[in-house]
């Protein structure tokens, strides 16, 4: 059982453990051409691919995008309760509560528990996060509405076409299978050394708080997808990846927010850093009870 | 045989393109951090991932990496006929028959031409040119004998780490082999965007004797695969392997040590680009040629 868990959280933490490394000796780090690399090509690359290996039926499709809005409602419900119990300030708090970090880590813990199933519901998962993140996430940071950023993301095109293969049962040609698995093999391990070379530049404040609401965050986020598992009926992978996701540490797009709109970029960053700590523990609990 | 051809350089001719229009688009591209990550830590991780798959016995590891060697001692013989010819200096116009583009645009053809089986074999050879290009390459332009290069490269280590698995045959750790695999999957595609993107910073002048190197440096690493494959009795993934890897145009890092060590810069990126120009439109007749 302790090399099945270390054969899944290993990888990540070792990745993660590079960026900081780096971060700490090795040259300058361009974050943005990282993003910009993975984001714009990477991601969308990789899902084509991975929904090119998987067979997922349409049910188990729609049942896991279910779960996942489910997921997503019960997180706002339950932050937006507990910022305004502790009268905190709603757009400096409420997003870095509801996301949690489905693309670098949920994606490759799900991947090695799970293999290429795993990874592939984990991607549905990540999909609505991310468009939440850049419609409302980013809406309540920024104070204003708006889809311009949505309908940019490759992201959301990629999904489309790889769901719309998926259900049609068709299979896209060798040579962009070739392509986009090669291309999207570059996603994970440069995400978590982004986030490890972020983790150690961040500048942190308010620890106290930070790290009550961090862990409010992992709590919360376990309680939730065990619920929502358990009221849809989730079985195996589905059940796993559904609470493994909602279980991730704060996201760092979250901090990337509130450094552009000011909403107190010191405290999210504490957030991140204590929960993607506080996750090397609880992680391998997490998947204890699930495995 | 079209499609096939197309699954196996549709993946390099994609990539590099990204980094061509990238390039272009004048984009920001940290080649010194990009370089980094793919070659001190994803290169690394990849050899190692690939070797201890045993997907090959360290004898046919041993023996591309061999056969390489014989083929280097040719590309040193023929490049020492040149330059003799036309009265060219060796520090500048000897690399380049001897240090190709074998990573970056070698490995991904072997990948997809022959699976992992060609990929593992591929490294030998990558890692017998890798070997002499920052040895024997790098001595030529410095004009002074420098083996520190050699030690300061990961990729021996890996390699050295990779044997102690493949000599016994034992798998490495499941946490081990997962990280490496993940990790290396940044190699690949950013070598290859890479080199786009180099591509579109140089400049070529088409003078003759210019073209003609870059010609004859093509045509002898052909003549030099096809002839040691045949001379060694090689078959199927082996042969293939030789021969691609030999075919490929003029090292991209020739350009950075030309600059460094004051030697003619602009001559060397005009041979790098004219190869590799010429190299990529032959692709199509030397997969005909292998598979």
């Amino acid at each position: 059982m302790a090399s099945q868990l270390a054969a899944i959280v290993a990888p990540v933490f070792l990745c993660i453990a590079i960026g900081i490394g780096w971060a700490r000796f090795g040259p300058p780090f361009d974050g943005d051409l990282i993003t910009s690399l993975v984001y714009n090509i990477g991601v969308p690359c990789l899902i084509v691919a991975v929904f090119h290996k998987v067979e997922i039926s349409p049910r188990a499709l729609g049942e896991i995008a279910l779960a996942t809005v489910a997921c997503y409602a019960g997180f706002f419900a339950f932050a937006y309760a507990a910022v305004r119990i502790a009268r905190l300030d709603v757009p400096s708090y409420l997003p870095s509560l509801v996301f949690p970090l489905t693309g670098s880590m949920g994606m490759p813990v799900c991947y090695f528990a799970f293999g290429d199933v795993g990874l592939a519901l984990a991607i549905v998962f990540f999909t609505f996060g991310a468009i939440g993140t850049f419609t409302i996430g980013e809406a309540i940071a920024a104070g204003t509405w708006s889809l311009r950023k949505l309908v940019r993301t490759p992201v959301i095109y990629a999904v489309a076409l790889a769901v719309g293969l998926q259900l049609a049962g068709l299979r896209v040609p060798d040579w962009i299978f070739n392509t986009t698995n090669l291309l999207g093999a570059m996603v994970i391990p440069a995400q978590l050394v982004a986030l490890g070379v972020s983790l150690l530049q961040l500048r942190i404040g308010g620890a106290a708080r930070s790290a009550a609401l961090a862990l409010f965050r992992l709590g919360m986020g376990a309680g939730v997808g065990f619920a929502v598992a358990e009221l849809f009926g989730l079985d195996g992978a589905a059940r796993a990846v559904v609470v493994l996701q909602s279980a991730m540490p704060v996201a760092v797009s979250s901090y990337l927010f509130a450094q552009q709109y000011r909403r107190k970029p010191e405290e999210v960053a504490g957030m991140v850093v204590v929960s993607t700590a506080v996750s090397v523990v609880t992680l391998p609990l997490l998947l204890l009870a699930l495995l | 045989m079209i499609l096939k051809i197309l699954s196996v350089i549709a993946p390099v001719f994609v990539c590099a393109g990204i980094g061509f229009l990238w390039g272009r688009a004048g984009r920001p591209f940290d080649t010194r951090m990009v370089g980094t990550l793919a070659l001190n830590i994803g290169m690394p991780c990849l050899a190692f991932s690939t070797l201890t798959s045993l997907k090959v016995s360290p004898e046919a590891f041993g023996t591309m990496a061999g056969a390489y060697g014989l083929a280097l001692i040719g590309f040193l013989a023929v490049g020492l006929v040149v330059i003799t010819e036309l009265r060219l200096p060796a520090h500048t116009y000897l690399p380049v028959f001897t240090s190709s583009n074998t990573g970056n645009m070698g490995l991904p053809l072997c990948l997809f031409a022959f699976g992992p089986e060609g990929l593992a074999l591929g490294i030998g050879i990558f890692v017998m040119s890798s070997l002499f290009s920052f040895t024997v390459g790098w001595s030529i332009y410095a004009g002074r004998f420098a083996a520190d290069v050699f030690y300061n490269n990961p990729l021996i280590y890996a390699v050295i780490a990779a044997l102690a698995f493949m000599i016994p045959g034992v798998e490495p750790p499941a946490w081990l082999a997962n990280t490496t695999k993940l990790m290396g999957g940044l190699a690949i595609p950013l070598m290859i965007i890479s080199l786009g993107v180099a591509i579109a910073n140089m400049r070529a002048q088409g003078a003759v004797t210019i073209i003609g190197i870059s010609v004859v440096k093509l045509l002898a690493g052909f003549g030099v695969g096809y002839g040691l494959s045949l001379a060694l009795g090689l078959e199927g993934a082996a042969r293939g392997v030789l021969i691609i890897e030999c075919s490929m145009p003029v090292a991209v890092h020739n350009y950075m040590f030309a600059q460094r060590f004051g030697r003619n810069a602009s001559d060397t990126a005009s041979m790098i680009l004219i190869s590799t120009v010429i190299a990529l439109a032959l692709l199509p007749a030397l997969m005909l040629v292998v598979l």
